[in-house]
């Protein structure tokens, strides 16, 4: 398969592109990261002195790079002064806790957006399409963390009713898994939701445009010549011709999607990659912000991926000529 | 009683200056088993014509007056139910550009099964799955090539395979637009026979469009000519292509600048002037501002389709003229 | 940039803005920038906003709303009103300042990777594929803690951030230009390339330009208001997001101060609404294909 291989080559290189550009982001254009920190925390020139070695910052840069390149190899993602702890441990905890809130809010943006898309885009000029792209351009024009400061003060102060902050209750004790099933549940539910909105409101517009386009298409003509019914034109005809342009915007959306779950995290101290990343930078604690902003873009890179592998399975032209 | 009947059809378009009158006042005879040919310039309202046969026309058309009888039956106060249950299964299509009008993530082998099923319930899977395997030989397309993808076939195949489809279901009315016009000329005459052949052997009634006049001329028992949204002349297609037959001058343009139907080919837009704006209303004839012989009268009354005799008719003063001093 | 444009489309700015009056999204597009303009502009010079002038006790911290203060007050006692104008003052020019970077580096690599094409292109869209799929937010993350928090900083990271789709669109349409006749001729009548670009291309791509800049003023005006909430905000000159960082930090939501959280949200809403209006509604102007999407 040299259409696989091609294309797994590329995701190498741009990891190591990314890998690269991350050490000289974090090691060289701001002169001394250690500087940095001096500012902010007063040091001695002892604990300077080995935090630099920590770091990674002795030697040429060349052979910093190197051993840098040699540590990320072993999993070894420097030390957390703010956390007291290996930056490998915290970012593998938050990871899987962003991976839940993102593929729950996925799963809703993904089966709700395709379907508003779709309704909207077969009803293409009539009063409940336009309500819908109205609506859709409303959401999408907010920012994601105002969504949810809204929904914390809603549900939080003004009605109550669901948890709006972490991942867990406090202290809670859990006579057996269903009932901690149901705690974690209940804390996704409005991290979920925030991000949700917006995201699927990008979704909509771009799978009502792609359906759209699609419809006035030849093949819609001849689905409805020989006798089709509505539903089967634009389902079995034209859904999935549409999901090939939306498939291409994947990229942005996983784009916006992270973006989007940094933002929730916050706002509901949701303990992932998006809160550590936050607290990294209010505590300017450079490793941890490093091995976050790198773990986070490769993640973006594997999706991207993914999402390529996806078209080539559903676009038959692409998979066979290739 | 005929196949297909149309009486005095209307068909407009909304557009930006207000309405435009793609088809006006048109009348069409197919007899069963009968293939008749519709010429004319891009835009004179053929296809719009043919598929509001099928209602297949775009969304915001309007079918003003007029009647289009099948089989007995008014289509044009069917409703969508009822003419989706006649679509394919009484009236297929052959669509212009096999390749857009074939859907490109699905096998054609499905294609081709799919309105079978759809039109009978009563038929199995696997029914429709040899049914279409017949149709592949039919049209000379091998059966392992199923499962194949309309973007793995060359233009020619691809036409193959769009009238496969269009005979899954063995309709009654097979309506051909254009269906050679992207094709080299070696691949126009494979699938002309091809279709030909295939409705003579189901005994089918064929519409076939074309603006190129040799091919009407090879394949059909009769022709029309359009122009401007209304007929300028008709009748069977040994008189009308013969020796002096044709009577509309619009007729004998089109036709004289096809020299030789069998060899030597020229494009019709010899003809100089532009056919009039159809969203505007129209007086007299409208061919007469691009006619070499027109009367003072044609500018003002709209000559009507007159039997010649002979199963022919043209609407021109002209030809009416040469009836009068004949009789 | 509109002057630009007048020559290259043959038609003056008036005749944009009557076709955009004449679109519905379009009319409400501009009457959301032209109040959010008067805001910023206007606004802040009768209302000017004053950092020091702190409350003087606990009793003027987030208050409600009152005749002394029209929006009540932040956690420091200072005026909500005052600072919602200069908010949209900064929130405004840090979204227009960042999209002329962005637009200059966007259209310059798009036009130059089409027109070239060749090896030049292939370097120039391996780059821009890049930073397209890179997230955007951590990188822009990244970049403000090491930079700092200054609005100059600000304006470049979402600035130089924000253009691989201006520069994706752009080639295109660049490149499809290159194809066309009149290129060769001009090449063959002895025109420069740099001159061919100036009299050949760019005037055709402007009106595409200008469309893509509408829409990329939205996304740089919530980039910022985000960057601003996660904290890396200038400081000194509050926009609508740094008015909503210190609203989220101070616990303004769980003291139900709706009046210090909800104005600078709605400001934002309402901003990046009208520049995504007009800026659908001009992409429909310039491209009649679009024009039966609504």
């Amino acid at each position: 398969m040299p259409f696989l291989l091609r294309r797994f080559f590329t995701l190498l290189s741009s990891i190591f592109a990314i890998v690269t550009f991350n050490f000289f982001l974090f090691h060289i254009i701001p002169g001394d990261p250690i500087r940095l920190i001096a500012r902010t925390q007063r040091l001695n020139a002892e604990a300077i002195a080995k935090m630099r070695a920590s770091f990674g910052l002795d030697g040429s840069i060349l052979s910093q790079y190197f051993r840098y390149l040699s540590k990320l190899v072993h999993g070894d993602l420097g030390y957390s002064f703010s956390f007291k702890e290996n930056v490998s441990g915290l970012v593998g905890r938050a990871l899987g806790n962003t991976l839940l809130l993102l593929t729950a809010s996925t799963l809703i943006v993904v089966i709700l957006g395709i379907a508003i898309g779709v309704f909207a885009g077969s009803r293409q000029g009539k009063k409940s399409d336009t309500a819908t792209v109205i609506s859709s351009l409303i959401l999408w024009s907010m920012p994601t963390f105002w969504v949810g400061m809204l929904l914390v003060f809603t549900f939080g102060v003004w009605v109550g009713g669901l948890p709006i902050s972490g991942i867990s209750t406090a202290n809670a004790v859990y006579s057996n898994g269903f009932e901690y099933f149901m705690d974690i549940s209940r804390h996704l539910i409005l991290p979920t939701v925030t991000l949700a909105i917006v995201d699927i409101a990008f979704f909509i517009i771009i799978t009502r445009t792609a359906l759209i386009d699609v419809m006035s298409e030849d093949y819609m003509l001849t689905a409805r010549g020989k006798g089709l019914g509505r539903r089967a034109i634009v389902w079995r005809h034209g859904f999935r011709n549409a999901m090939l342009p939306v498939l291409t915007a994947s990229a942005l959306y996983i784009s916006a999607l992270v973006g989007g779950a940094i933002q929730v995290e916050v706002v509901f101290s949701w303990p992932g990659m998006g809160l550590l990343m936050y607290n990294s930078v209010l505590a300017r604690d450079y490793p941890v912000l490093e091995a976050s902003f790198l773990l986070t873009t490769v993640a973006v890179l594997v999706a991207n991926f993914a999402a390529d592998l996806l078209y080539r399975v559903l676009d038959p032209r692409v998979a066979v000529s290739k | 009683m005929s196949l297909l009947e149309i009486r005095d059809l209307h068909i407009s378009y909304p557009n930006p200056k207000g309405e435009f009158f793609a088809v006006d006042g048109v009348d069409l005879t197919i007899e069963k088993g009968e293939f008749v040919g519709l010429a004319g310039e891009s835009g004179c309202g053929k296809t719009t014509l043919a598929l509001s046969i099928p209602r297949l026309l775009p969304r915001g058309s309007h079918i003003g007056a007029g009647s289009i009888h099948f089989n007995g039956v008014d289509t044009t106060a069917l409703s969508e139910e009822g003419m989706r249950a006649l679509r394919w299964k009484e009236i297929s299509v052959v669509f212009q550009g096999a390749l857009n009008a074939l859907n490109p993530v699905h096998t054609i082998g499905s294609q081709i099964a799919e309105p079978i099923r759809i039109h009978d319930e009563s038929v199995s899977k696997k029914q429709a799955h040899d049914r279409t395997l017949e149709l592949l030989e039919a049209v000379g397309i091998p059966a392992r090539r199923f499962e194949d993808f309309p973007h793995q076939f060359s233009g020619g195949m691809r036409q193959r395979v769009m009238i496969a489809m269009a005979l899954s279901c063995m309709p009654k009315l097979v309506i051909a637009d254009e269906p050679i016009t992207a094709l080299d000329v070696m691949t126009q005459a494979q699938i002309l026979d091809l279709l030909r052949s295939l409705c003579d052997r189901y005994s089918l009634s064929m519409l076939l469009i074309s603006h190129d006049l040799s091919v009407l001329a090879q394949t059909c028992d009769r022709v029309a000519v359009m122009y401007a949204g209304k007929m300028a002349e008709q009748g069977p297609t040994s008189r009308v292509f013969g020796n002096h037959g044709a009577k509309h001058p619009y007729t004998q343009r089109l036709l004289s600048a096809y020299p030789n139907i069998k060899h030597e080919r020229k494009f019709i837009d010899g003809i100089p002037g532009y056919p009039p704006d159809l969203s505007q209303e129209q007086v007299g004839c409208r061919f007469a501002d691009r006619c070499d012989v027109a009367l003072s009268r044609c500018a003002t009354e709209v000559p009507e389709l007159i039997d010649i005799g002979g199963g022919q008719s043209v609407a021109c003063h002209l030809a009416s003229d040469i009836r009068a001093g004949v009789q | 940039m509109m002057k630009r444009d007048r020559t290259s489309a043959n038609h003056g700015f008036w005749y944009f803005m009557g076709k955009l009056w004449a679109d519905r999204m379009g009319r409400w597009g501009l009457i959301a920038l032209a109040i959010t303009t008067f805001i910023a502009v206007i606004c802040p010079i009768f209302f000017p906003f004053d950092p020091s002038k702190v409350g003087a006790d606990a009793a003027s911290i987030l208050t409600g709303p009152s005749k002394t203060h029209l929006l009540g007050s932040d956690e420091l006692g200072r005026d909500v009103l005052r600072q919602f104008f200069t908010g949209a003052r900064i929130s405004l020019f840090v979204g227009i300042m960042a999209t002329v970077i962005s637009t200059i580096v966007g259209s310059g690599l798009g036009i130059f990777a089409g027109y070239y094409m060749g090896r030049l292109d292939g370097i120039l869209m391996r780059i821009t594929d890049f930073f397209l799929v890179v997230p955007a937010l951590p990188l822009m993350i990244a970049l403000g803690a090491i930079f700092g928090q200054n609005i100059t900083v600000i304006i470049m990271v979402i600035g130089f951030l924000s253009w691989p789709r201006t520069a994706r669109i752009v080639r295109s349409q660049t490149l499809s230009l290159r194809q066309r006749q009149f290129v060769p001729r001009a090449k063959s009548l002895g025109s420069s390339n740099l001159r061919i670009i100036r009299t050949h291309i760019v005037p055709h791509v402007m009106p595409l330009i200008v469309a893509n800049t509408i829409l990329v003023v939205a996304g740089c005006i919530l980039s910022e208001a985000t960057l601003s909430f996660i904290g890396l905000g200038d400081p000194d000159r509050i926009s609508w997001g740094t008015m909503l960082h210190f609203s989220f930090v101070s616990g303004a939501i769980g003291r139900g101060a709706w009046w210090y959280f909800l104005p600078p949200g709605f400001g934002i809403l309402f901003i990046v609404l009208g520049f995504t209006l007009v800026g659908h509604s001009f992409e429909k102007i310039t491209n009649p294909r679009l024009g039966g999407s609504e």
